[in-house]
């Protein structure tokens, strides 16, 4: 098999990071578990293939090492199957086929610098390297593709090691860079804002070793490192029957709260940036520790507002981070409530948050829904369009709640359905899709209240019975090899347990395995009329620039007093003239949020996450006048250059 | 070429800006002074002040010392960062933006107003980058 042969596949890369961990129960690769540096793992394989494939990078000697590393165990074609419908032992058996075909002077020793010497000093010779190759699988996860610079990558295992490596970047000065599972750095280095997000030469600070985790059942709170994932921290909170508000599996738990904070379906209930963060110990730019508890740090708290708060890059290196872990209910149930138009599922949400009903909360869209639960992205198109043309569903209230708050919740709603009809939903996703234009669908359409019909009504347990729900059916759309082994999973019951999905949160990342997606939105006053509001400025660039755009969640926060939404542009990051339009939609994006008042778009909430909430949001920004928006953007301009240069 | 911060290389920034940048057009005629802290320049860490003020699109004054008295001059706006990241800015290599957006320099004073000035700017350094200069 070729490099050429990949190519599509490598090209389209998502950087989900979910090979990383062990997300399925399948083990992880043991090659990148063993070697850490993203090269040996499938995703940065994958990249690698593409790197080399279009002639971005010269092959040296850690090729070989990488290539023979991998023992083609297969677990990796399970993970990314799952998620994205890839298979990244193609891109090995390439990279297999592509080193036969190298002379062995082919491959280039890459040779030490005073740099990669000093970060070998400081965290082992194994664990810092300046290699192209290694390098090169970085890019799109931290390097921004093609970039030019000299980079070194370092993956320290203690707090002091990153106090040495910033010491020396600071004497050698040359730029430094925290990552972590580099899932934001794989949606945000697509688009305009790869140039701010990252450096363009410097070390790449990967942290993935440092995984220390520990869970105090007694103060209900855990302590990690910053290679301590949501899943990892979940999973850890568990075996205590306690839970974590982390968002998708794959993150970084820490990267995730200095970034945006952490807000969550649950935040409504457990809260959002601050209000889970007990005490912090960081490492600012002079290579000092120091922590949020300290008596004599400068203001912690204090965060810039508005139109030049944007700042991707953070300040400081979290090392370690205490937070609140939360109890688990007894009688927890999932319940959605379906709804045909946004303002209604709206109306019903805000009742729910500001009586403080369910644990979990959210609106989600009929997109969200059926991509997530669908096995395949052509059968969650095949949903989407049914769910919208016949069963008039297009956004859910999605809440976990005690029994308590499920009757008030069946009080208020014309129409609801649980855990059995999620688990039918979700097994019988594909049956449903072959049901596209079945008369069972035309007729449930033809209903005056086709959700009322399909999900409260007589025609619910013909509905059921006709998705025929099992793992056997639902897997007869994978690849033959892989079926036995799907069957298994989708036997197990957490694979289908609504509650487990929103603890555990392993499908967001579906929204990547067709396109690459870039998320707008941000925080708002939780009012209806400024929710729909954004909705608007966000949809209306989609539409003008040709972009596919779907609303995501909403979830409310302090009671419904503000909100987080999430909207989606879906995009094919692998056409240039796409991007370009991705990126004036992010642009005009911005613009039209900015007019509003209240409003902070999700970007410019970035490295501000251990701060203090209040500061960022507070006091509601007032729309900007025309005026101001002019030297908006005459910024862009000067940030990014003209349209045309992006 | 003259030495980046130098006497004589603020002379000439300073003319070139006079006389190629057009007041209302390129300088949107701006009011704003401005205090760069440009630190650990080599070989000894020391650190440059490097003022600019402008009125009415005008500039009045561009100063480079190593006199912390400048500091005195109470500048609108003072922008803190390395050597090295002023080098990037002066050869054109990024914007003050883009600087402050990726953490490399620090900015004290009024947002809103530093956002009415971006662009004159903007404008300022890449006339100054026309100086020949060595670092
Ligand atoms: C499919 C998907 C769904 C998402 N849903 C949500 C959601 O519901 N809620 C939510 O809050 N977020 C959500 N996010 C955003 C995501 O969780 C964050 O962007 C998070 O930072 C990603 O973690 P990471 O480990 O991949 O970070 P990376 O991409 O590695 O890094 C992100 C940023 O954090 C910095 N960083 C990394 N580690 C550290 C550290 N130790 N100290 C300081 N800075 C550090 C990096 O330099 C970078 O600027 C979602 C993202 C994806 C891809
Ligand atoms: S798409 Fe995700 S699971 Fe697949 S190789 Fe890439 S990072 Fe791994």
């Amino acid at each position: 098999m070729k490099l050429s042969d990949v190519l599509e596949t490598t090209k389209k890369e998502p950087h989900c990071g979910l090979c990383r961990i062990d997300f399925l129960g399948t083990g992880v690769c043991s090659a990148g578990k063993k070697h850490g540096f993203v090269a040996y793992y499938p995703e940065g394989r994958m990249e690698l293939a593409r790197a080399l494939a279009e002639h971005e990078v010269e092959p040296t000697e850690a090729l070989r090492d990488i290539v023979n590393s991998c023992n083609l165990c297969g677990v990796c074609d399970r993970q990314c199957y799952f998620v994205t419908q890839r298979r990244p032992t193609q891109a090995q058996h390439a990279l297999q086929d592509y080193l036969k075909t190298l002379p062995p002077e082919a491959l280039k020793t890459t040779p030490e610098d005073d740099i990669v010497k000093g970060l070998r000093a400081i965290v082992g010779n194994s664990w810092a390297t300046n290699d192209p190759i290694i390098i090169a699988s970085y890019q799109r996860s931290v390097i921004k593709q093609k970039s030019k610079g000299k980079y070194y990558i370092a993956m320290p295992k203690t707090t002091e090691e990153i106090v040495a490596i910033v010491n020396l970047a600071n004497s050698h000065k040359i730029p430094y860079i925290p990552r972590g599972n580099g899932t934001f750095f794989g949606v945000a280095l697509q688009t305009l804002l790869a140039e701010p997000a990252t450096i363009e030469q410097g070390i790449i600070i990967d942290l993935w070793r440092m995984k220390d985790l520990e869970v105090d059942p007694e103060s209900i709170t855990a302590t990690i490192g910053p290679g301590v994932t949501s899943f990892e921290l979940q999973k850890a909170a568990h075996a205590h029957k306690l839970r974590a508000n982390v968002a998708e599996a794959e993150s970084c738990v820490i990267a995730n709260a200095q970034n945006l904070g952490i807000v969550t379906t649950w935040s409504n209930t457990y809260g959002w940036g601050t209000d889970n963060f007990i005490d912090a110990e960081f490492i600012d730019s002079t290579g000092t520790i120091q922590h949020l508890s300290d008596k004599d740090i400068p203001n912690p708290y204090a965060a810039e507002q508005g139109l030049l708060s944007l700042s991707l890059i953070p300040s400081v290196i979290i090392t370690k981070l205490t937070l609140k872990l939360h109890q688990i209910l007894p009688d927890e149930e999932a319940i959605f409530v379906p709804f045909t138009n946004l303002s209604d599922a709206l109306d019903l949400a805000h009742e729910l948050a500001q009586r403080n009903i369910g644990v979990s909360l959210a609106v989600l869209s009929r997109k969200y829904l059926t991509e997530f639960i669908s096995p395949t992205h052509e059968i969650a198109e095949d949903f989407n369009h049914i769910a919208e043309k016949y069963l008039k569903l297009n956004y859910i209230v999605d809440v976990i709640c005690d029994k308590y708050s499920k009757k008030t919740i069946e009080e208020l709603a014309k129409v609801t359905f649980g855990q059995t009809m999620l688990k039918s939903l979700i097994l019988g996703s594909s049956k449903l899709a072959s049901m596209k234009d079945s008369s069972l669908l035309k007729m449930i359409a033809e209903e005056e209240d086709p959700l009322k019909a399909v999900f409260g009504g007589p025609m619910r347990k013909h509905f059921e019975k006709g998705l025929a729900a099992s793992p056997k059916e639902l897997v007869k759309v994978f690849d033959k090899d892989l079926q036995e082994f799907f069957e298994k999973l989708y036997s197990k019951p957490e694979l289908t347990d609504s509650i487990w999905l929103h603890n555990f949160r392993i499908l967001p990342c579906r929204m990547e395995r067709k396109h690459m997606w870039m998320y707008r939105g941000g925080y708002m006053p939780g009012d209806k009329e400024t929710i729909l509001k954004v909705v608007d400025a966000l949809e209306k660039p989609a539409q003008q620039y040709d972009i596919d755009g779907a609303f995501g969640f909403l979830s409310y926060l302090e009671r419904g007093k503000l909100a987080h939404l999430e909207y989606d542009y879906y995009y094919d990051h692998t056409d240039p003239e796409a991007r370009k339009r991705v990126n004036k939609a992010i642009v005009e994006s911005w613009r039209r949020q900015f007019a509003i008042k209240g409003v902070t778009p999700l970007e410019f909430i970035c490295s501000k996450g251990l701060h203090r909430k209040e500061h960022i949001i507070y006091p509601f920004l007032p729309g900007l006048s025309e005026e101001e928006l002019g030297h908006f953007e005459e910024l862009i301009e000067t940030l990014f250059g003209g349209e045309d240069t992006w | 070429m003259v030495k980046y911060l130098s006497q004589e290389w603020a002379e000439q920034a300073k003319k070139k800006v006079l006389t190629e940048l057009d007041k209302a057009k390129d300088l949107k005629n701006m009011n704003a002074s401005l205090l760069n802290v440009v630190q650990n320049i080599p070989p000894d860490n020391k650190t440059i002040y490097y003022y600019i003020k402008f009125t009415d699109g005008n500039l009045d004054e561009l100063i480079t010392s190593t006199d912390e008295s400048i500091k005195q001059k109470q500048a609108d706006f003072i922008v803190a960062g390395d050597y090295t990241t002023f080098i990037q800015i002066n050869n054109g290599q990024m914007s003050s933006a883009m600087a402050l957006l990726k953490n490399r320099v620090k900015m004290t004073g009024n947002k809103m107003k530093a956002l009415t000035i971006t662009k004159p700017i903007d404008n300022y350094n890449r006339c100054v980058n026309g100086v020949p200069t060595d670092y």
